[in-house]
């Protein structure tokens, strides 16, 4: 059956049909449409799926079904892996039973992400083998030879698409016929145990298991009449055969669709008689690297500075690359170039997002002192734009909270803040309350409860009340938590009641130790619209643009203007309005 | 054909992308791809989705080469231009979504230059989406509404019936009608 399919729906589509039987992750971008294709497929009924608390959780677990032959599916983007590294690290010497692939999400740019890191590097210290897609429908076919070539192993697989390959839809042949695992459930024996002895053993093992593979028909080679050659893998092979194709040119190409173990004798042999080669890729100069070991061909890549070392490579880069690498004229691309200065347009808080509220509160509590804002991952990172200026430090998951105990250690005059969401206080943040708590710093934590996963989309998480299939489970309460774990203070407040807010705010940073607040409002995305707002007869005092920086609220002919539409009814413009000119309008009909 | 939709992410873009890729199918395509914006630039950043429904191995348009551009805002519409080939046609709404930065003064939006730019390099179509699209979920189903002006125009070559099978398919049943609705007086509009 032909579908149209992202790059991450065919990856789980590919998993069902390898008969998983269990998927976990943690949301992001760009893999977090994985486990939800996956939730909302009916013939994926009796896979166990869920949203871990961390990808760490997620592999573990995974590990756990692995070892009892289950075909086990772990999803997470490139820093998930991160969080992930201690459990990956050790299960490529105690490996697994039943198939296990992991699949960590790339993203050049970057377009969502912290770092540019490149999980075929992390695959190769790891030791474990990476499959790379250049296309929705090689992953589809991946992902089942990953389970394949996982079990035959006995070790974890990591397949690793990019943004564009994730995030890119094609018409996929999907099978009906589902692989058929019968799991015979965890066998006790002493090789689940990692000891120093056996993991001695397993080292020497999976030396010799990666140096003879063998080969792989994701590498490919297609030869043409000339001595030059091209070596690519993930989405730059299919941008370098639309630019070749519409150069009317043919070289001889060498595509690494397993980047890791690196396909050394093929490589060789490919590169034998070649008089130069170009290495196209995104991320880490890593095949140019693993060719430069093995062939003596002089290689143009990012080291010989003809490839950029960072960022994507897009087709009028790559066109450019290959018509200097093969001394021609690049064709002129005939296209318009802009003589209207155009605004840039950045992400911003969604009008009625209660983080503006929130970020807004901790402003006014802090006015005129001294004060740190520590933030983290998630929308609220966008709190550093203007007006609200509220994030001037973010890290990575959980970070905020932890490097706020740095900040006011080395800066003890200043009132330190830190901003983490519900989902990646769950995901990360927990541990450094504790160190907050046990090692006597002074810092004010804020949560940001919106009651969701917000910047992937929506998932639910351990303070939501639901799981993944929406089935209802307990919901652990946040406040509670932090109770448990000896924070001082602990208040709860709403932050579109503003002034309270405030009040709170500047009680919990006067309180000497670890103090909290919880500011509880929902996400846009998870709740009814209750009303708009309109601005009556505005004496164009710009004050609820100029603190708020709403989306909504716009300036023309001088007076402000409310867009009904985008409007969510959150009430904190009229709250600024000092004229008092902002008033509500009955609810729309959506 | 190469088509590229932009916008300012939550407008739904994507979907009016789904459709094309599903409809192109259903018409008997098995090369459509795309390539989507999914992801922080949700959150009001410009967005684009390229559409492809030849034969090609990269789902990313080139610039110069996009016969279509179906643009829901204008600024995103003048930003993305350059994709479109010479010649090309663009059907783009009149909203005019100002950036926070344009509100607070950093920045300036200069909606009748970008206008001009627009009509002197494409052969375009402006759509006051604001007030056509208003009565279908007060401006919610703007996608559906310029897909169907583009296609009442003529510039997409896939089977009106197609659209409305993969609109079916795609979006949830209670508000297919008034998407289905949308499109239609998308159609009617250009067709006055």
């Amino acid at each position: 059956m032909k579908i149209n399919l992202l790059g991450n729906g065919a990856i789980a589509m590919g998993a069902i049909a390898a008969g998983v039987g269990f998927a976990a992750g943690y949301p992001g971008t760009p893999s977090t449409e994985i486990l939800e294709t996956l939730k909302s497929n009916e013939n994926a009924k009796d896979i166990h799926i869920e949203w871990s608390t961390n990808e760490k959780a997620a592999v573990e677990a995974g590990a756990g079904a692995a070892y009892s032959g289950v075909r086990t599916l772990v999803t997470m983007k490139q820093v998930g892996l991160n969080v992930a590294s201690d459990p990956v690290m050790c299960l490529s010497y105690i490996g697994v039973k039943g198939g296990m692939v992991i699949v960590s999400a790339d993203d050049p740019g970057p377009i969502s992400s912290q770092t540019e890191q490149d999980t075929r590097s992390f695959g190769a210290y790891a030791h474990l083998t990476v499959l790379d897609p250049s296309s929705p429908e090689e992953a589809y076919e991946m992902t089942k030879y990953a389970f394949e070539l996982s079990e035959k192993l006995s070790r974890p697989v990591i397949l690793r698409p990019t943004t564009k390959v994730c995030h890119a839809s094609a018409t996929v042949d999907v099978t009906d016929e589902v692989y058929a695992v019968s799991p015979d459930g965890f066998v006790k024996d002493p090789k689940w145990v990692i000891f120093p002895p056996l993991s001695y053993k397993r080292h020497i093992e999976n030396f010799k298991i990666y140096n003879n593979l063998g080969e792989c028909s994701y590498n490919r080679v297609i030869t043409a009449e000339t001595d030059i050659g091209i070596v690519t893998g993930g989405v730059t092979t299919a941008i370098v055969t639309d630019v070749l194709t519409d150069l009317g040119v043919k070289v001889n190409r060498l595509t690494v669709g397993r980047p890791y173990p690196f396909p050394t004798t093929e490589a060789a042999a490919f590169a034998a008689g070649l008089t130069k080669i170009l290495v196209l890729e995104e991320l880490d100069p890593f095949i140019e690297e693993q060719l430069e070991r093995i062939v003596k061909t002089p290689i143009c890549g990012k080291y010989s500075e003809h490839v950029p070392a960072a960022g994507e490579l897009k087709y009028e880069n790559v066109k450019n690359i290959i018509c200097n690498f093969l001394g021609i004229n690049a064709p002129e691309t005939v296209s318009v170039n802009s003589n209207v200065t155009l605004p840039t347009r950045a992400p911003v808080l969604c009008a009625g997002c209660p983080h503006r509220a929130s970020f807004y509160a901790v402003k006014l509590a802090s006015k005129g002192k001294k004060a740190v804002y520590c933030g983290d991952i998630g929308c609220y990172t966008l709190g550093n734009a203007k007006p609200l200026e509220t994030t001037d430090t973010c890290l990575c998951m959980g970070g905020g909270i932890t490097v706020a105990q740095g900040i006011k250690t080395a800066n003890p005059d200043t009132d330190v803040f830190s901003f983490i969401g519900d989902s990646t206080f769950f995901a990360s943040g927990m541990t450094g309350v504790a160190n907050a708590v046990y090692n006597k710093h002074n810092i004010t934590i804020c949560i940001l409860d919106n009651r969701t996963t917000a910047m992937t989309g929506g998932q639910p998480h351990p303070g939501k009340g639901v799981t993944i299939t929406g089935e209802e489970t307990v919901h652990i309460d946040i406040a509670k938590v932090l109770t448990a774990l000896n924070v001082g203070f602990v208040k709860e407040c709403n932050p579109f009641e503003l002034d309270s807010a405030v009040k709170t705010v500047t009680e919990a940073a006067e309180f000497p130790g670890v103090s909290a607040v919880v500011f509880k409002a929902p996400c846009i995305a998870v709740s009814k619209k209750p009303c708009s707002y309109e601005v009556f007869d505005c004496i164009g005092c710009k004050r609820c643009i100029n603190e708020l920086g709403c989306p909504a609220i716009s300036l023309a002919e001088e007076k402000a203007v409310i867009d009904p539409v985008m409007c969510y009814g959150c009430s904190i413009c009229e709250t600024v309005c000092k004229p008092g000119k902002i008033r509500m309008i009955g609810g729309l009909s959506v | 054909m190469n088509i590229l939709i932009c916008g300012v992410g939550g407008q739904g873009t994507i979907l009016a992308s789904k459709i094309l890729a599903e409809s192109a199918v259903i018409d008997g395509s098995d090369v459509a791809r795309t390539g989507e914006t999914i992801g922080m630039s949700q959150r009001g950043g410009s967005v684009v989705s390229h559409v492809r429904t030849e034969k090609t191995s990269s789902p990313y348009i080139p610039k110069g080469t996009a016969d279509l551009l179906i643009a829901f805002e204008k600024c995103e519409a003048a930003r993305c231009l350059p994709f479109l080939k010479p010649g090309g046609k663009a059907v783009v709404s009149l909203s005019e979504i100002k950036p926070v930065a344009v509100s607070i003064g950093v920045m300036a939006y200069d909606a009748a230059a970008m206008e001009s730019y627009i009509k002197t390099y494409a052969e375009s179509i402006f759509i006051d989406t604001e007030r056509l699209a208003a009565p279908f979920m007060d401006g919610k189903c703007t996608n559906t509404l310029l897909l169907g002006a583009a296609f009442g125009k003529g510039y997409i070559n896939i089977s009106e019936n197609a659209v409305k099978k993969a609109m079916e398919k795609l979006i949830k049943p209670r508000f297919l009608d008034v998407n289905i609705m949308a499109f239609e007086a998308g159609i009617a509009a250009v067709r006055e």
